[in-house]
């Protein structure tokens, strides 16, 4: 809604004619392939297709994001704990505590996928989407207001999240695998987003 | 190791996907309530419904039993109902979920960045201070 990004469809990408880098190329074709994989081509292939690419909808990422996590779980060994492909709070949370364990040698809980080798996946989204951001020319620092605000919702958010057990996505997850309690944590979290936004009209509004 | 370089490559594709279709797991239901946009809801139901489909297939490929949903107390429901509350609540004040903050920042928001500083503070805040108090709540 008030995302500062552009549109998303035709960023410019250098002079016409003038090949890609490889690793550029190499990119979009693994863009591609992934996309094509989770059974979605892109439409009219090498007909009009833009050079910046085929246009991403929240449909597509929300499809290859379920495949995504089911698979990391199931495949991939993404567990214990069940649900456990994407989560972006409790593999931060991961993260976080493995390092310092591993440089303080402290006792910070880890979930069992994270014991070994910690999960990536934050790292991954990040580097994920700076390269997207980079090669569609989106990339630029906007410095918006209110740093001790913004540092204060992360914190609630990601406690929050420890609490209950998953960010959002992890909620999501958890109640298509059948789990009543995540099912109860996503239906508070839809609470939390009803008032939230009731909360965000009736301060715009005054 | 297999898992961890697993999550590196999913989180890879879900950050290049979501900062191409600006994915976000909290914005669907508030575009929808302020504007009737529908975009990111859509996305949001696309990826309860392929999980929710793709789980069975999973179990039924590995062969193992279903993940049994298992019992569980009053104090844990209401723990989880309360946090659940406070990540859409918040989420919604912060302009966006975990995953789109995470994009976001990837994208030069700076208040994102700070945003992902105070996420990985109230993880310790989390375990040293909460978990703690909680545990001793719980029978």
């Amino acid at each position: 809604m008030t995302d500062v990004s552009v549109p998303v469809g035709r960023a410019p990408s250098g002079p016409p004619g003038e090949p890609d880098p490889p690793s550029r190329f190499a990119l979009r074709r693994s863009a591609a392939a992934s996309a094509k994989a989770e059974g979605f081509a892109p439409q009219a292939e090498g007909q009009t297709r833009p050079r910046s690419g085929m246009r991403v909808t929240a449909v597509h990422m929300g499809v290859v994001a379920g495949v995504l996590a089911v698979a990391a779980e199931a495949l991939f060994d993404v567990r214990p704990p069940e649900a456990y492909g994407v989560c972006m709070a409790c593999h931060g949370r991961d993260l976080l505590n493995w390092t310092i364990n591993a440089v303080a040698a402290t006792d910070l809980p880890v979930a069992p996928a994270s014991l070994v080798y910690p999960l990536l996946t934050t790292v991954g989204v990040f580097l994920g989407a700076v390269a997207a951001a980079r090669r569609h020319g989106e990339f630029r620092w906007v410095m918006p207001d209110h740093p001790a605000k913004t540092f204060l919702y992360g914190a609630l958010v990601m406690t929050c999240a420890l609490v209950a057990g998953g960010c959002a996505i992890r909620l999501t997850l958890r109640t298509a695998a059948g789990e009543p309690l995540g099912a109860a944590g996503f239906g508070a979290m839809a609470a939390g987003i009803v008032l939230g936004t009731w909360w965000l009209r009736w301060r715009a509004s005054r | 190791m297999t898992a961890a370089v697993a999550s590196l490559l999913v989180g890879l594709v879900l950050g290049y996907l979501g900062q191409r279709s600006r994915m976000c797991f909290v914005g669907g239901l508030r575009d929808f309530l302020l504007v009737r946009d529908t975009a990111l809801l859509k996305g949001l139901a696309a990826f309860g419904l392929t999980a929710w489909i793709a789980f069975p297939l999973a179990r039924l490929a590995a062969g193992s039993a279903p993940g049994a949903p298992t019992g569980t107390d009053a104090i844990t429901l209401l723990v989880t109902i309360a946090g659940g509350f406070g990540v859409g609540y918040v989420s919604t004040l912060a302009n966006g979920c975990p995953l789109r903050q995470h994009v976001l920042a990837a994208q030069g928001v700076t208040s994102s960045l700070t945003y992902l500083a105070g996420f990985f503070a109230g993880a310790l805040i989390f375990h040293v201070w909460v978990a703690p108090s909680l545990f001793r709540l719980l029978p």
